[in-house]
């Protein structure tokens, strides 16, 4: 696997909060720990993002956060996309984050069978049955074999 | 015989090759199905889990060029203005798919006959409703009897999924309206049913069911057909098909896990590899194409959709993906509206929020600064996302060629594609979208994004080897025989003559079980190599 160095991890902190900067209540990118713990949950999850990372914040590293953000977003410096779902995607991996939004994650709710039926009580579809088949009528079906 | 010689041998385990393959085994036939790919891997199914999103951006994609999995194969798209999605291995593309179970309707059959356009099939809805009944059961379909959008049907084995709020608001705002809506139609379980469990409705229907509860045939049919003793050979590429002196096939070339050329003979060869895969095979054996149609006339559907976004918290995180309801309320043709055939709409959960704040379907730009936090806040769990599904008319310029500049891990050519979206397509897609903007304010949205053609939907891949009676203008006759090789058979969705304005698994599994029924039927009058 790819390491990520300390100053590399120095560079993506300060993209990763002008891109995601602290603000309505929400912990900055660094804040909720994307450069650091987070990272090493993202590159764990995509080994496959360690190498393009590294390469694309080694061509921005002696540029300021905001002069970066601004290259790799006009697209002067390649991989915007790269550095877009390592950020958002650790920043969404913080339980801090998720707990902030009030999102549980993806918790498990098994359907409820009977859901649409209590609906047909409810007259929901009355309307759509009353105004009968929408369907358009074939001719010659049946004599086709 | 030659003791490795099969009855059949189906190169595809996808929905159309396990469905025959469950027929002719029931029929007492010895199957060998060759997969290039290998059985999906769920541990890789992190829905509930937070790198979920992360992981299914790279494992669960639909895009082989992205995925870049050991089964797929090379497919150059940069002439197309639709990429072409699939899933090469046990399952076939139902691994991925998002499990909307739609019959293709009756006017879908009688294009030419009602609007003069394209052809009409040499099978009508009526052939195919008894295979309709049969496949639901075999995929665990659920949903409600008596849509009043298709002739009076068997009822599905399971009650359909729930409604929740994102759908309840949906079918309210539609009711105001006067419009057709009904509930969903899912491959999806909602109760334990054969090797299924109930749908946990992690909205991860195509990144990886994480409960067992969509129905893909690597879970709906490959444990029991395996058992059953059919032979499945995975990581098995498809060179080439071989030929007998007398214009038969004797069998099919490929390349084991190990890189082994091997041959695998059998009285029929059934190809179910998708409408790139199966042209790709035809194309490469030099075979079946006296018409000239192999690999053209590919249809892909043009796909778009309706993004709400809402001051109320719907939970919209929640849910199977899976539609909670569709309408087919402006399906049929109304030439006033400038175009012929028409689309379905159906309502989606929005899911996890990772996908909402990327460029993509929420804008070209992505949200950053403290618009990101502005859009995250107005995105997760209030939103909802109607995607219209346009249908595709055949045009003989729309294709798929082999290229001869890439090769997959065995040296098998991989296929370019070159596809245009059609006029009538797109004024199509336009007039959905404005519907559907009226239908998000009737909802209460108070933000739409509208996007029309997306390019990466190819999920719907028909065409390339045409039915029809004629020789000179299709490819395989209405059983899926091939006109020019008696003992060679296509019975995936590369045969059909049009495309309908629905997802086409429904259609796909119920055409490949008739004509694996026909198969069985005439199986003693069937030609065979010496």
């Amino acid at each position: 696997m790819t390491a990520i160095a300390p100053d590399l991890r120095a560079v993506l902190a300060g993209i990763a909060d002008v891109l995601i900067p602290a603000a309505q209540g929400m912990p900055s990118a660094t804040e909720a720990g994307v450069p650091e713990a987070l990272l090493d949950e993202v590159v764990r999850a995509r080994p496959d993002l360690a190498a393009p990372l590294v390469e694309v914040l080694t061509a921005v590293a002696t540029d300021d956060a905001a002069t970066a953000v601004a290259r790799l977003r006009a697209g002067a410096v390649p991989g915007f996309d790269t550095v877009a779902v390592v950020v958002a995607g650790g920043y969404l991996m913080s339980p801090r984050v998720m707990a902030e939004l009030g999102y549980p994650g993806q918790e498990a709710k098994i359907v409820d069978p009977d859901d649409v039926i209590r609906t047909l009580h409810d007259g929901l579809l009355d309307p759509v049955i009353e105004r009968g088949p929408i369907y358009r009528p074939t001719p010659g079906t049946g004599e086709s074999r | 015989m030659d003791v490795d010689r099969v009855d059949a041998v189906i190169v595809g385990a996808g929905p159309s090759g396990a469905v025959t393959a469950r027929r002719l085994a029931d029929a007492g036939m010895s199957v060998v199905c060759l997969e290039q790919g290998g059985w999906p891997d769920y541990s890789k199914a992190r829905a509930g889990f937070p790198d979920f999103e992360l992981v299914a951006r790279k494992h669960w994609d639909w895009n082989p060029n992205t995925r870049r999995a050991p089964g797929d194969y090379p497919v150059d798209d940069g002439d197309s203005d639709i990429t072409a999605l699939m899933y090469n291995g046990v399952g076939g593309s139902a691994v991925m798919y998002a499990a909307h179970w739609e019959r293709f309707l009756p006017s879908d059959f009688r294009v030419r006959t009602l609007d003069g356009v394209a052809d009409d099939w040499p099978v009508t809805y009526e052939d195919l409703e008894p295979y309709f009944d049969e496949v639901e059961r075999q995929f665990a379909v659920s949903g409600l009897e008596g849509d009043p959008a298709l002739p009076p049907a068997t009822a599905p084995p399971l009650p359909p999924v729930p409604l929740n709020k994102v759908g309840r608001r949906g079918a309210e705002a539609l009711n105001r309206l006067g419009w057709h809506w009904w509930p969903g139609s899912n491959a999806i379980a909602t109760k334990d049913y054969g090797r299924l469990h109930a749908c946990a409705q992690s909205t991860a229907c195509p990144f990886g069911c994480p409960v067992g509860a969509k129905a893909s045939p690597d879970r709906t049919h490959w444990p029991d057909l395996v058992a059953d003793g059919v032979r499945l050979v995975t990581g098995a590429r498809v060179r080439e098909l071989v030929t007998t002196a007398s214009g038969l096939v004797d069998g099919v070339g490929y390349v084991d896990h190990d890189g082994v050329e091997r041959i695998q003979r059998a009285q029929v060869v059934i190809l179910c590899a998708n409408a790139i895969g199966t042209p790709r095979i035809l194309l490469n054996s030099g075979l079946a194409n006296s018409s000239g149609l192999v690999g053209r006339r590919l249809m892909m559907h043009p796909f778009g959709n309706a993004i709400g976004i809402f001051d109320e918290d719907l939970e919209s995180w929640r849910g199977p993906l899976g539609q909670h309801l569709h309408s087919l309320q402006f399906y049929e043709t109304d030439v006033a509206r400038g175009f012929v055939r028409g689309a379905k709409w159906n309502l989606l959960p929005s899911g996890a929020p990772l996908s909402m704040m990327l460029p993509g379907l929420w804008g070209t730009e992505g949200s950053w600064g403290e618009d990101f936090h502005t859009a995250l806040r107005a995105r997760l769990g209030r939103s909802a996302i109607w995607t219209v599904i346009c249908e595709d008319l055949p045009d003989e310029s729309n294709r798929v060629v082999l290229d001869p500049d890439t090769v997959d891990a065995a040296g098998v050519p991989g296929v370019r594609i070159e596809y245009r979206t059609s006029e009538n397509a797109r004024a199509m897609m336009d007039f959905h979208l404005t519907k559907l903007e009226l239908v998000l304010r009737e909802m209460g949205a108070t933000q739409t994004i509208l996007n029309g053609h997306i390019r990466a939907s190819g999920w719907h891949l028909m065409g390339t080897a045409v039915m029809g009676r004629d020789p000179a203008t299709s490819v395989v006759d209405p059983v899926g025989r091939c006109h020019d090789v008696p003992n060679l058979f296509v019975l995936d969705g590369s045969t059909f003559p049009t495309s309908s304005g629905v997802n086409p698994t429904a259609t796909i599994a119920a055409n490949a079980l008739r004509c694996a029924d026909a198969l069985v039927r005439d199986r003693a009058a069937q030609v065979v190599p010496a």
